[in-house]
């Protein structure tokens, strides 16, 4: 036995890249599936196969998909841990203790720091070239955005559910902004993110709603705001723009066929 | 049988205040008004009255049509209901401290209705909310009376009360746990605060039909509770079926609260306020309580959701919240002035 261990070793000396990954959180998983190499990948958190919040949530059915919890990723031995920097403190505490390297990534306020940090991963886990093809394409989309929405900027109003809207120093304000698109949240003085009042969205009349998803069911009140009979009559289909939680929760690899698909509407509505 | 038991009352009969109900109406109407002028889209007269009669600027007619008359219409009802509801409550268990709210019955609704929407079998604009949250609040009603039996203590009432809104309370908190959706949580925690904020004319029809049977049912025990103030014997006596009664008052309040909640969520003790502030008016008459407890109850929430509108915050206030936050410290004074007879009476 002692022998295969120190063959292990061996290899283990030879790539310098992790080769049993685990990733605990939703948005590394979608680096990491993107990313790495399937043999690199030990697991994914429970939310990797949830289709309406995961990009890759085809892609990984075949993967493990675990609990998150602390004592499966000491169990399964993993030489590198990726989660959220939100990842439970505990969790993180348990793990780094058994001597294994947990990295925390950040969730990307902007655009740039999606970039840096597509390719940040791809230099942990050894995948520089794969990283550097997905962030020439991220480029890329945003080039195609900007020249989609130059033709005529929008007043565009992101709302969530609630009617939340998401302040500047989020991802999806940076993506207004490098569009060149003017985001009505400012207008409301929500510039730091809240909830509009439905009252003010009416009086503001923005050109376009920018919603998550096609408000279809009413599954509870801050949904049904979605379905309100006054945002019905005032944003028809055609001033509404659905961009799918999926591709917009994380600001990994999903990034660029968010802008893709971002700019591909704006053109619609033109 | 309801209606020939007019002799019985607490006190000597006095002057009959014939102004009360014209009064409290006049007072909802003004509050109702003021509710279609109060939002954070400042609106002036003019503007109001334009939009009103269909014409000016189309913001505003939304604004005024969509958004806030629903808002109002649904104050003035689910207040209502209320507060007929706790006088009702109050006149079958002859105590001034009785009220759904004190007694789970919101709660209850409230865990049946996140059940059924838990489990996908309803959203949040489904006929089936409201009826599940009725089956919770009669369930609720149902096992707390029949639990206080016939001579129902206070202490008992009130402890048998606390145990089912902390079960329900237990019951939701468990549906917040198991949720798959990670907003439901919140919008459980949001909903459970009561609030009437942008609810549409989808909401006023989802409710309505339930509060007009509910408060009628009420409405027409009124003689049955006044010969009951006299006593259960009497009251038989007198022609009162009570059983019968029992179950009428429950139904009446279940559909009424259940409804209530299934729009609005949980809005407390405005069922304990309202017949309380009536009661030295109608000389404690129990039959003559209710529909200025009604009215009152209309009038508390409407103040209470213009209040959430003109109070500046970061965020939105809930109305349920302040009811609480109001209706609290009411509960408590009402139980230092009762504190003789609450240290003697229970049996």
């Amino acid at each position: 036995m002692r022998w295969l261990g120190a063959l292990l070793l061996l290899m283990g000396a030879a790539s310098a890249e992790p080769q049993r990954i685990l990733s605990l959180n939703l948005c590394t998983d979608q680096l990491l599936v993107d990313l790495a190499e399937p043999g690199q990948i030990l697991g994914l958190s429970p939310f990797a196969r949830d289709a309406s919040r995961s990009w890759a949530s085809e892609k990984v059915s075949r993967l493990p998909a675990l609990s998150g919890t602390a004592e499966e990723a000491i169990a399964l031995r993993p030489d590198l841990v990726v989660s959220s920097q939100y990842m439970k403190r505990e969790t993180r505490a348990l793990i780094a203790a058994r001597g294994i390297k947990v990295v925390a990534f950040e969730d990307p306020a902007t655009l740039a720091a999606a970039r840096s940090q597509i390719l940040e991963f791809g230099r942990l886990i050894g995948a520089e070239s794969r990283a550097e093809a997905r962030v020439t394409e991220l480029d890329a989309a945003i080039a195609d955005l900007r020249a989609a929405s130059a033709a005529s900027p929008r007043r565009v109003l992101p709302f969530s559910r609630r009617g939340w809207v998401a302040g500047r120093e989020t991802l999806m304000a940076d993506i207004l902004r490098e569009a060149g698109l003017i985001n009505v949240a400012g207008e409301m003085g929500l510039s730091i993110g809240g909830f509009a009042r439905l009252e003010a969205v009416v009086l503001l009349k923005p050109d376009l709603l920018l919603l998550t998803r096609e408000p279809d069911r009413a599954e509870d009140q801050g949904q049904a705001l979605l379905l309100h009979p006054a945002l019905a009559r005032l944003f028809p289909p055609e001033k509404r723009i659905v961009l799918r939680e999926s591709l917009t929760v994380c600001g990994g690899p999903a990034l660029a066929e968010a802008l893709r698909k971002l700019a591909a509407l704006l053109r619609n509505r033109a | 049988m309801t209606e020939r038991t007019g002799q019985a009352g607490a006190g000597a009969p006095k002057a009959q205040r014939l102004w009360l109900v014209p009064a409290l109406l006049g007072l909802v109407i003004a509050l109702f008004l003021a509710s279609l002028a109060t939002g954070p889209v400042r609106l002036s007269v003019a503007e109001l009255l334009a939009a009103l009669l269909g014409k000016g600027d189309e913001a505003h007619r939304v604004i005024l049509m969509d958004i806030r008359l629903p808002r109002a219409i649904l104050a003035v009802a689910i207040g209502f209901m209320l507060g007929l509801a706790g006088a009702a409550m109050q006149g079958l268990l002859r105590n001034p401290l009785a009220a759904p709210s004190l007694f789970g019955a919101p709660q209850a609704a409230a865990f049946s209705a996140v059940v059924t929407i838990s489990l996908g079998l309803n959203d949040a604009l489904s006929w089936g909310l409201p009826i599940a949250a009725i089956l919770g609040a009669f369930a609720s009603v149902f096992l707390l009376v029949a639990i206080a039996g016939r001579n129902a203590s206070l202490l008992l009432l009130i402890l048998a009360g606390l145990a089912v809104s902390s079960l329900a309370g237990a019951g939701t908190a468990l549906a917040m746990n198991l949720a798959a959706n990670p907003f439901a949580a919140l919008e459980i925690a949001f909903w459970l605060m009561g609030s009437l904020e942008d609810r549409s004319i989808r909401h006023v029809t989802l409710v309505l039909p339930f509060i007009l049977v509910a408060s009628v049912l009420l409405y027409l025990q009124r003689g049955a509770f006044r010969a009951l103030s006299l006593g259960e014997e009497a009251a038989a006596s007198l022609g009162v079926a009570v059983e019968r009664l029992r179950f009428i008052v429950i139904l009446g309040v279940a559909l009424g609260v259940g409804a209530s909640v299934a729009v609005a969520g949980t809005i407390a003790f405005i069922g304990l306020i309202a017949p309380h502030l009536m009661r030295p008016l109608v000389n404690h008459d129990p039959a003559r309580l209710l529909l200025p407890a009604g009215l009152a109850g209309a009038a508390l929430l409407l103040a209470a959701d213009i209040a959430v509108r003109i109070i500046p915050a970061q965020s939105d206030i809930k109305v349920g919240v302040l009811t609480s936050i109001i209706g609290v410290p009411f509960f408590l004074l009402l139980i230092v002035r009762q504190r003789r007879s609450l240290a003697g009476g229970v049996a």
